[in-house]
């Protein structure tokens, strides 16, 4: 019975290893560079955005925010439904680009808002 | 010890339920292939060419199939009888048809060994496909029990999916661990390390009477009655065999041959 332990002990280790291991490395879904030179000052914003869960919806996201004038880069995590988005703040803010990527589509004649922001912060 | 196992089963179905539930409620993006390790291997390949996960896949299933390799050498195929939340419903459906149809429905042993093949066949074409029709989509949900039930018809599966659900379901009921035995794709990836299991199911041969008991209630036909130790690539470590010995001590797990 007790060597019978070993087998809910190990399960449990393992899972919780994976889990462990996940959340200190990340693994980016998606990472976009948007073409042209890097401004001198760069920041970075993160969105926890529902809507980004995989590699298609990241493309669809990425796609939403390259028309924003000053977006430099975007970098998705499907597992935590973020997105990193580093941006020139002398040309565009975060409003701006949580405006961008909230713009509801309208497919056959239905509005349809496919993404929604649940949290954002500032990155150093 | 069944007990035990019940548990656990029950701790994993709840907790896949529980992950339905909150997507349904629109409590969390994530569904029950965010969780699973198959996911792993069928991101090997954009992962090594393109550096990047495709469709729902993230660094987690990698991390859950490298950990259910370590499981698969430390327990064998334990993850089978104690974790999946599909091996668990087919095994509940199994032990309720063979109350319902009085009956043990067993394939012909000839039949079973080559259908037992069927595995490594299916998760050849799951790969293959993947990786090249489906373009790295998972094109395989529309036809995964697993998922179908466990996200209830989530993205990527059809109204016809749930005929191959309800085909798959009513297979198990009539011959229990068929999905498992014959057609699991994740089965058949941990079988070459099931044969290295550390932990596993041991005879005595002096205690044992050879009445056959064990064999009678293996869910996967091993013969364990006719061995020192087994070893068998299929055992699942459901302990069933302990359980259900009438000897005391005549059958007990070893950790390294202690």
């Amino acid at each position: 019975m007790k060597k019978a332990l070993i087998i809910p002990i190990t399960i449990c280790v393992l899972i919780v290893l994976a889990f462990a291991t996940t959340s200190a490395y990340r693994v980016p879904t998606l990472e976009l560079k948007f073409p042209g030179s890097r401004p001198a000052v760069v920041k970075a914003v993160e969105f926890t955005v529902n809507g980004v869960k995989c590699r298609g919806t990241s493309n669809y996201f990425a796609q939403k925010i390259a028309g924003v004038p000053g977006v430099v880069a975007v970098t998705t995590y499907a597992r935590t439904n973020t997105a990193t988005v580093e941006y020139d703040p002398s040309l565009t803010d975060p409003a701006t680009l949580r405006a961008a990527y909230e713009r509801p589509d309208t497919l056959e004649g239905k509005v349809y808002q496919i993404f929604t922001t649940r949290a954002q912060r500032d990155l150093p | 010890m069944r007990a035990l196992r019940t548990v656990v089963q029950l701790v994993f179905v709840a907790g896949t339920v529980g992950l339905l539930t909150r997507g349904l409620l629109g409590l969390t993006q994530n569904t029950c292939d965010s969780y699973c390790p198959f996911g792993g291997l069928v991101a090997l390949f954009p992962l090594f060419k393109y550096k990047a996960y495709t469709c729902r896949l993230t660094e987690l299933n990698t991390a859950l199939l490298v950990s259910l390799g370590v499981l698969t050498v430390a327990t064998k195929k334990s993850f089978c009888s104690w974790v999946c939340p599909f091996g668990s419903v087919s095994e509940w459906l199994g032990r309720l048809g063979r109350k319902v149809l009085r009956r043990d429905v067993k394939v012909p042993p000839r039949a079973d060994r080559i259908l037992m093949n069927l595995r490594y066949v299916v998760l050849v074409a799951v790969v293959v496909l993947t990786w090249t029709v489906w373009q790295f989509d998972l094109g395989f949900r529309a036809y995964d029990p697993f998922y179908i039930l466990f996200s209830w018809g989530g993205h990527g599966t059809f109204p016809w999916s749930f005929a191959i659900l309800a085909g798959v379901l009513v297979l198990v009921f009539v011959v229990p661990f068929a999905w498992c035995r014959y057609l699991c794709p994740l089965g058949a990836v941990m079988d070459p390390l099931s044969r290295l299991g550390v932990l596993r199911v041991r005879r005595k041969a002096a205690a044992c009477e050879s009445c056959g008991g064990c064999d009678a209630v293996c869910p996967h036909r091993i013969p364990v009655a006719s061995v020192a130790e087994v070893t068998a690539r299929n055992c699942t470590n459901c302990l069933e065999c302990i359980v259900s010995c009438s000897k005391r001590n005549a059958l007990d797990l070893s950790l390294m041959g202690k």
